[in-house]
């Protein structure tokens, strides 16, 4: 069976897949030996069947856009589910009409071309109505699609990608080939009869036979000119993310680690860049878009890596606040990516710190807690009073470790990109916290609390002074009384998505009175705009962001905005009409509105605080 | 030239109308918030780095504006980007991508 029109189709089909295996074989080629190791582990093990079941939820069922909104999950699942049904379908149809496993792949897509009538025996009807039923459902998928183009606000997003042209060609064809497909099997089955319940109803707008006779093969020469057109374009385009998302499916699954330095066209990182369909789920929960600023967002980010131009400025504004990686339903490593991108735009950058002397330790008593209040807690005095006071309160024996002179974590020169420059800032603050002795190091700062856990490697553990706080109050060394005060609790982005704590905050804002519920919250909440994540963005920028966060917090007005983070606090204490507090100076300024019994507890702890 | 009723000594001048060497012009464009630095030395009082070295930002800045290229590359080394003068400046200066493009003029400003 064969036809000339097919061979668009075919040619386009067949460059695909050359491009396709020649771009995997080079970017497998250069993964890092200890990963092309985990490949070769992975290949024969079950994670390879755990991965096809992702593939099959995420890259054709969209499970994880479905959650977050449930109309783009369905645009995205009946494209690729419908479209994944109809191979599927077509496959069978030959099988079972030719008797013959292998076919040539036309034969199955214009199956209905080569053999218009199948009728006559059951399975023939069956496997009829499931073909036009899987064109229905890619159909309705690809006019959301296009409604969405033209209103965004259809489908609940705020905002779609906007794309470059060879997207857009890509884009025009994939629009063209469902109903390009309709239209010549209605026209096939104008002129020979057959059909299911769709086409019978489509092939009535063809007013004669006549008519349909005459455009049947242009119709199929058109449809088969799209498909081929679009799988040529497929690996230039953002569509390459189609195969390229499975792959990295696998890749994840048998547990590839991402490579050190910045390769977009090489090893991981190429699959990653490469698997991100531009589906703009991070737009809508980036903080910067509702302050009006599209330019950075991770779409595009991605985009213009994969481009290899123009990504600087994006990779150096964005606030790296997460919110991005969090809701990205790929799994893209947003983070490490951009901060990649900055190590290497930044290379040259060229700091010194030998300047800081290692110190003698001289013997110490040991001491419970070694307090670490950080750079930012260094212009935030009142807040390591509080925590201060609340230790002495407890009966902690502790020492302020950084009290006169303080070393910076280190985690800001990570984030702009020059993290191999720490070294020597970590090497000074490990060597201070071991030498205290201490069983425990507890910081008021969430970034040094994240840059303490991962990248430290300390003999003692870590926590976040709102963790240890609750853990004094569940041992009841502190106690609080519940009072009627309302609460608006601001997520720092460090804390919350960069550290998985959102709970220890909250426990102790119940303790003390209500916490109000806002709109974003938790791993959705908005970043107080001024965090050192960016390194470009203007003054005016950020205030816009901080007065858009503001809104989010106030919305339920409560009496008090109440965070973890000293930068948080300063950043949204200069624009917020309602008083901020870090979390540490509520628990203590709490005890004025308690009852008589622990009226007397303050007392003596008052007698304990005063040196 | 107004006479404000003082005089200054000629070698501290720095004259805005003169041209700027084109490398720091470059920096400038990066990071126009530069231009904005009115020399109040908040920056400087709660440095991280200063309280070792005496690093003080704003004087980076002004030589910058002198021409003293290599005097400024030098001094930003000391800086551990901790952000705490950004938070104190009344200009919102980002003085911490300043001191990024400070530390590496010659290579990336290819003079
Ligand atoms: S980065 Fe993730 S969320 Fe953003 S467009 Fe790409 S796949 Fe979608
Ligand atoms: S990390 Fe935050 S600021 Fe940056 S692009 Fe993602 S959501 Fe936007
Ligand atoms: S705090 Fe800002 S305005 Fe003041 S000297 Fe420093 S950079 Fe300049
Ligand atoms: S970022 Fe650099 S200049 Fe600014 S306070 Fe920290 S060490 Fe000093």
């Amino acid at each position: 069976m064969y036809h000339p029109f097919v061979l668009p189709f075919v040619v386009g089909f067949s460059v695909m897949g050359v491009v396709l295996v020649a771009r995997y074989i080079y970017w497998l080629r250069g993964m890092s030996p200890g990963n092309r190791q985990r490949v070769l582990w992975g290949f024969f093990s079950r994670s390879t069947l755990l991965a096809v079941k992702e593939i099959l939820q995420e890259s054709l069922l969209h499970l994880k856009i479905f959650r977050v909104n449930p109309l783009l999950g369905f645009m995205h699942a009946s494209l690729a589910f419908g479209w994944f049904m109809l191979i599927v379908g077509g496959k069978l149809e030959t099988w079972y009409y030719t008797g013959n496993f292998f076919n040539p792949p036309y034969y199955a897509i214009f199956f209905r071309y080569f053999e218009p009538l199948t009728e006559g025996f059951w399975m023939n009807g069956v496997l009829l109505f499931y073909m036009e039923l899987s064109l229905l459902i890619v159909l309705s998928g690809l006019s959301i699609a296009v409604v969405k183009r033209i209103r965004k606000k259809v489908v609940g997003m705020n905002n779609t990608t906007r794309h470059n042209p060879a997207n857009r060609i890509a884009l025009f064809f994939l629009w063209m080939v469902f109903p390009l497909r309709l239209m010549a099997e209605s026209a096939t089955v104008a002129v020979h009869g057959g059909g299911s319940f769709l086409t019978t109803v489509t092939s009535s707008l063809f007013l004669s036979h006549d008519w349909a006779v005459w455009l049947e093969l242009p119709l199929w020469w058109a449809y088969s000119t799209g498909l081929g057109l679009f799988f040529l374009a497929l690996p230039f385009s953002r569509y390459l993310h189609i195969p390229t998302e499975m792959v990295m499916l696998l890749l994840k699954k048998w547990g590839v680690q991402p490579e050190p330095g910045f390769n977009p066209e090489k090893g991981v990182q190429a699959f990653e860049v490469h698997s991100c369909p531009g589906c703009g789920v991070c737009l809508d929960v980036c903080p910067a878009m509702g302050a009006g600023i599209n330019s950075f967002q991770s779409a595009y980010f991605v985009r213009q890596v994969r481009a290899g131009h123009n990504y600087e400025t994006i990779a150096d504004m964005c606030l790296n606040c997460g919110a991005c990686k969090e809701a990205c339903p790929v799994g893209i490593s947003l983070e490490s990516l951009r901060l990649d991108a900055r190590s290497h735009l930044h290379r040259k950058a060229n700091f010194d710190h030998r300047y800081l002397h290692g110190t003698m330790t001289l013997w110490r008593d040991t001491t419970e807690v070694v307090l670490y209040t950080g750079c930012m807690g260094r212009i935030n005095p009142k807040t390591t009073q509080a925590v201060k006071s609340l230790l002495h309160e407890a009966g902690v024996k502790f020492i302020h470790l950084d009290e006169h002179e303080s070393i910076c974590c280190g985690r800001p020169m990570a984030l702009a990109g020059a993290a191999e420059q720490a070294k020597m800032l970590i090497q000074r603050n490990r060597e201070l916290i071991h030498g205290q002795n201490g069983q425990l190091l507890v910081t008021t700062c969430p970034i040094c609390y994240r840059y303490f856990s991962s990248e430290y490697d300390l003999n003692i553990p870590v926590l976040h002074h709102s963790q240890f706080l609750w853990q004094l109050i569940e041992t009841q060394k502190l106690n609080r009384h519940k009072g009627n005060l309302r609460y608006a609790y601001h997520d720092p982005c460090e804390l919350g998505r960069g550290a998985n704590c959102y709970d220890e905050p909250r426990n102790l804002l119940y303790t003390v009175g209500e916490l109000v519920a806002l709109s974003s919250e938790r791993n959705k909440a908005l970043c107080c705009g001024n965090n050192i994540g960016s390194l470009t963005l203007a003054e005016e920028q950020k205030q816009k962001i901080t007065a858009n966060t503001l809104t989010v917090l106030s919305e339920n007005s409560p009496d008090y905005i109440v965070t973890a983070c000293p930068m948080c606090k300063n950043t949204l204490s200069r624009q917020s009409t309602l008083p901020v507090r870090d979390l540490a100076e509520v628990m203590l300024e709490c005890k004025e509105v308690n009852v008589a019994g622990s009226r007397t507890r303050k007392k003596q702890a008052s007698v304990n605080v005063t040196p | 030239m107004i006479n404000f009723g003082y005089t200054a000594s000629e070698s501290r001048h720095i004259d805005m109308d003169e041209r700027l060497h084109p490398a720091i012009e470059k920096m400038l464009h990066r990071e126009p918030s530069l231009k904005e630095c009115i020399a109040c030395g908040r920056c400087a009082a709660v440095c991280t780095a200063g309280y070792f070295t005496g690093m003080q930002f704003y004087r980076l800045n002004l030589m910058a504006h002198r021409g003293l290229i290599n005097e400024m590359k030098q001094a930003a080394r000391a800086c551990m980007l901790c952000g705490k003068c950004q938070m104190t400046c009344p200009k919102g200066v980002n003085i911490r991508h300043g001191v990024l493009l400070m530390s590496q003029i010659t290579d990336v400003l290819d003079v």
